[in-house]
């Protein structure tokens, strides 16, 4: 930042320093507030979820590479295609995006000092954690959930499945939107109300607006989801009656409040990728993002018309052909708001200088396969051809490409991306491109036969089909596509992992990005920027005056906030300063009340409803034990 | 939440606590709205609604005890302002007869939802498991905002804090969503009347 630092911003630095120390060791990562290393903790538990939901979908495919396979038993491999399912969806790549990516980055992208609620912070990881260890320990208990992602009754209820497998699934998402619900509270008002003076809306981030836009889905779309487990567990249970046609319910209900939560869902999945996406395009292409305000509303679009479209996935359950019809018409508006966005991402490539660096190509391969899955999304949509390919293999095709192949690859590329920023040394550019390449072949080979299959009949959720139909030869080449495709990721594992001890040193901004991250140094001090930057533009790290009128404001004491663990708060649209808030600490109470609250959700698996009340009990406790510290007084 | 004005003038913007219960109000909101939207998609599956040999709902007794909650929202608007301008003593006084209020209210419907569970047990029919999650989700909410007043009057008895002064805000907001809420709730209960 400054070129020449003097002594009275050292002393400014140095009392920075001691303010925002957190304790060391093992200790400091139990009781740790810093959005950084919550979001590292995010990283490397949703890594290892990644991992075990990648090696349940290395199973499968070892099951179906021919025909008659006996590798798995039909038991076994329902389990594993329902956890499969729920790792990559809940465990990956929502805590990925919003707790990893989010909570590292939304901070540093607009010039504050943590999140708003630091402790919630802690909390929304530690409950994650809990309800992860919690739906895991059922695949040690032989009694992992069993009936598909989406759970649907009567497959569900007690009658057909009366072992806990279900209890794990319904209660360990219960317990995994608590997490979720207060991350997504904690990411709005962080965007709200921490950005640094000047960053009025127009001048958020795109990045940001995505992890808005992501936040407000979750929202409003888990309640629904949480409401029909709480159903299902009643009904399970003690003998409620939601979904049983004798006694008045219905089963299409879990349907419809299952996609009213679900189809979000997959914008939620899928608007991060967005937003990492329009973060690395500017840089490598060396020009601002195209259409800036109508991206940023078209964000904000998917996520809102996400809450129109659920019933197309009930196109075959016999709703009335009015209901049909609308949802077909509102599933393909999802077009306008996707296409001005790919417009955009190509555009601003084409008219910049681009440089494809890996973080680009990943970019670039999200593209592709987000138009050949949106393609596939947009023949769905249409009601006779929904209804003569559902449940087959062109569904899993479709779904993939998006949430594979347009999901996860803006994370690849963002970790490399970003791998500087964090680590503060740089990858090697050379195994990141053949780790591209083979994720980028791999992918296609394991998901693009998938289509193929589907026109020919192959239903989904089988696990094994006759030679007689000749599915083998597709089959295979899928099976060897997603060990390529294991082999490009280990790579990139491989890469990070030695770059993180041997990489050549990064510097602050070895990108020339143009959102503040950039702005401090690599990886960022715990306070984050030794001086609130004060923000002229959407793209404020090129603007070089304004960053050495920051270095000036840290020679004369302005906006440095060393008198506590303070960050400063603006107004909701212009960013105008407010006030200068304080911020709370390091606490061990978070952990306490996740820990609680996890032994309540055993209690009420195991039904010991009145131990449960007693957990009950004390995470009330623990919360008040919490709140006992209040920030002034630190 | 952790707000510390530092000058004199008033904050140009509402707390982050305050935005926080929004937000989170926001969410519940939409969690009611999916269990009256249940209760309604399941009422217009249904011939006969409530079932036969399940009684009718009563009107009076419960328009009443909702009308009663919804009022300690005076209350509870007081205790926020009072607070906001430094009087503790007539804060507290405030919360704690909205919270007398309140823990009566939740007595009286605990009292009549043991009675009504042993008249038309949840087990019977859709319609009753509808009736006894909803009025269980709303009780559970009233509970958990009894619980925050307590916690407020035993926290203010030390003094007040610009943190307390965001809580009590924070809490009111919540109050009167659940009052809302109330209204809604009773609606849908007594819908089959209409």
């Amino acid at each position: 930042m400054a070129t020449t630092v003097t002594e009275p911003a050292l002393r400014r630095i140095g009392r920075l320093e001691r303010i925002w120390a957190e304790p060391r060791g093992v200790l400091g990562w139990l009781t740790t507030t810093d959005h950084k290393r919550i979001g590292l903790l995010y990283l490397f538990t949703s890594l290892a979820f990644f991992g075990a939901g990648g090696i349940e979908a290395l199973l499968m495919r070892t099951q179906l590479s021919e025909p008659n396979a006996k590798v798995l038993s039909p038991e076994t491999y329902d389990q594993l295609m329902t956890m499969h399912g729920v790792t990559m969806i809940f465990l990956f790549v929502i805590p990925m995006t919003t707790g990893a990516f989010g909570n590292y980055l939304v901070p540093l992208m607009i010039g504050a000092r943590d999140m708003a609620f630091p402790r919630m912070n802690a909390l929304s990881y530690w409950l994650f954690l809990a309800s992860g260890l919690f739906m895991y320990a059922s695949v040690f208990m032989h009694s992992a959930p069993n009936a598909g992602w989406f759970d649907y009754v009567p497959l569900a209820l007690k009658e057909f499945n009366p072992g806990h497998n279900i209890d794990f699934y319904a209660l360990g998402l219960i317990f995994n939107g608590i997490a979720s619900t207060a991350t997504a509270i904690n990411l709005i008002v962080t965007t709200f109300k921490l950005r640094a003076p000047g960053m009025s809306m127009n001048r958020m981030p795109l990045f940001c607006f995505a992890i808005l836009a992501v936040s407000l889905s979750l929202i409003f779309a888990l309640p629904s989801l949480t409401i029909d487990l709480v159903f299902l567990e009643l009904q399970r249970n003690l003998g409620f009656h939601f979904f049983d046609v004798a006694n008045g319910g219905d089963p299409l209900l879990w349907q419809h409040l299952f996609w009213l939560f679900g189809h979000p869902e997959v914008y939620i999945i899928i608007l991060p990728a967005f937003g990492i996406a329009t973060s690395i395009i500017p840089t490598f292409s060396k020009r601002k993002m195209i259409a800036f305000p109508l991206v940023a509303l078209a964000e904000l679009l998917v996520a809102f018309i996400g809450f129109g479209v659920w019933a197309h996935h009930m196109f075959a359950t016999g709703l009335s052909t009015i209901t049909l019809v609308f949802f077909s018409a509102a599933s393909m508006m999802v077009v306008i708001p996707s296409t001005i966005q790919v417009f955009a991402w190509t555009v601003t490539v084409a008219l910049g200088r681009p440089e494809f660096k890996a973080p680009l190509l990943f970019i670039g391969a999200f593209i592709t396969f987000f138009v050949l899955g949106g393609l596939t999304g947009i023949m769905f949509a249409a009601i006779p051809f929904d209804q003569a390919t559902t449940d087959t293999y062109f569904v899993v095709a479709h779904f993939h490409f998006i949430i594979f192949g347009a999901a996860v690859f803006p994370i690849l590329g963002g970790f490399f991306y970003w791998f500087p920023k964090v680590t503060g040394r740089m990858y090697h550019e050379g195994a990141a491109v053949v780790a591209f390449w083979l994720t980028a072949l791999g992918t296609a080979l394991t998901f693009f036969p998938m289509h193929i299959l589907g026109l020919l009949g192959m239903p989904r959720r089988v696990y094994t089909y006759p030679s007689s139909l000749g599915w083998g030869a597709y089959n295979l080449s899928e099976t060897i596509g997603a060990f390529i495709l294991t082999a490009g990721l280990l790579l990139i594992v491989g890469n990070l992992v030695w770059s993180r001890f041997r990489g050549v040193t990064a510097p602050p901004d070895p990108w020339h990005g143009g959102t503040l991250e950039w702005a401090t140094s690599s990886p960022p001090p715990p306070y984050n920027f030794p001086v609130i930057p004060v923000v002229r533009s959407a793209y404020p790290n090129w603007d070089r005056e304004d960053r050495e009128a920051d270095a000036g404001r840290l020679e004369r004491g302005e906006l440095v906030l060393d008198e506590g663990h303070e960050t400063s708060t603006t107004t909701v649209v212009d960013a105008v300063p407010a006030e200068v808030v304080e911020m709370p600490g390091e606490s061990l109470w978070p952990l306490v009340v996740a820990l609680c609250t996890g032994l309540l959700f055993v209690m009420l698996l195991t039904r010991h409803y009145a131990v449960a009340g007693i957990f009950a009990a004390l995470t009330l406790l623990a919360v008040g034990a919490w709140h006992l510290k209040e920030p002034e007084e630190l | 939440m952790s707000a510390v004005a530092r000058s004199e003038q008033p904050p140009l913007a509402r707390p982050n606590g305050w935005w926080g219960m929004a937000i989170f109000v926001a969410t519940e909101a939409t969690l009611f709205g999916t269990i009256i939207g249940t209760y309604f998609y399941l009422r217009f599956n249904n011939l006969h609604w409530p079932p036969p040999g399940v009684p009718e709902p009563k009107l009076t007794l419960p328009l009443l005890l909702t009308g009663i909650l919804v009022a300690t929202s005076v209350p509870m608007q007081f205790a926020a302002s009072a607070a906001a301008k430094g009087r503790l003593s007539a804060a507290r006084a405030a919360l704690l007869l909205a919270v007398v209020v309140q823990a009566g209210y939740l007595g009286m419907q605990l009292h009549l939802f043991v009675h009504d569970v042993h008249e038309f047990p949840p087990s019977g029919s859709a319609y009753s498991s509808a009736y006894f999650t909803m009025l269980g989700g709303h009780d559970l909410h009233v509970g958990l905002g009894i619980l925050l007043n307590l916690w407020l009057l035993l926290r203010t008895s030390t003094g007040l804090t610009t943190y307390r002064m965001n809580a009590i805000r924070a809490t009111t907001f919540y109050w009167h969503f659940i009052n809302i809420l109330a209204l809604c709730v009773v609606g849908t209960q007594i819908s089959p009347r209409a």
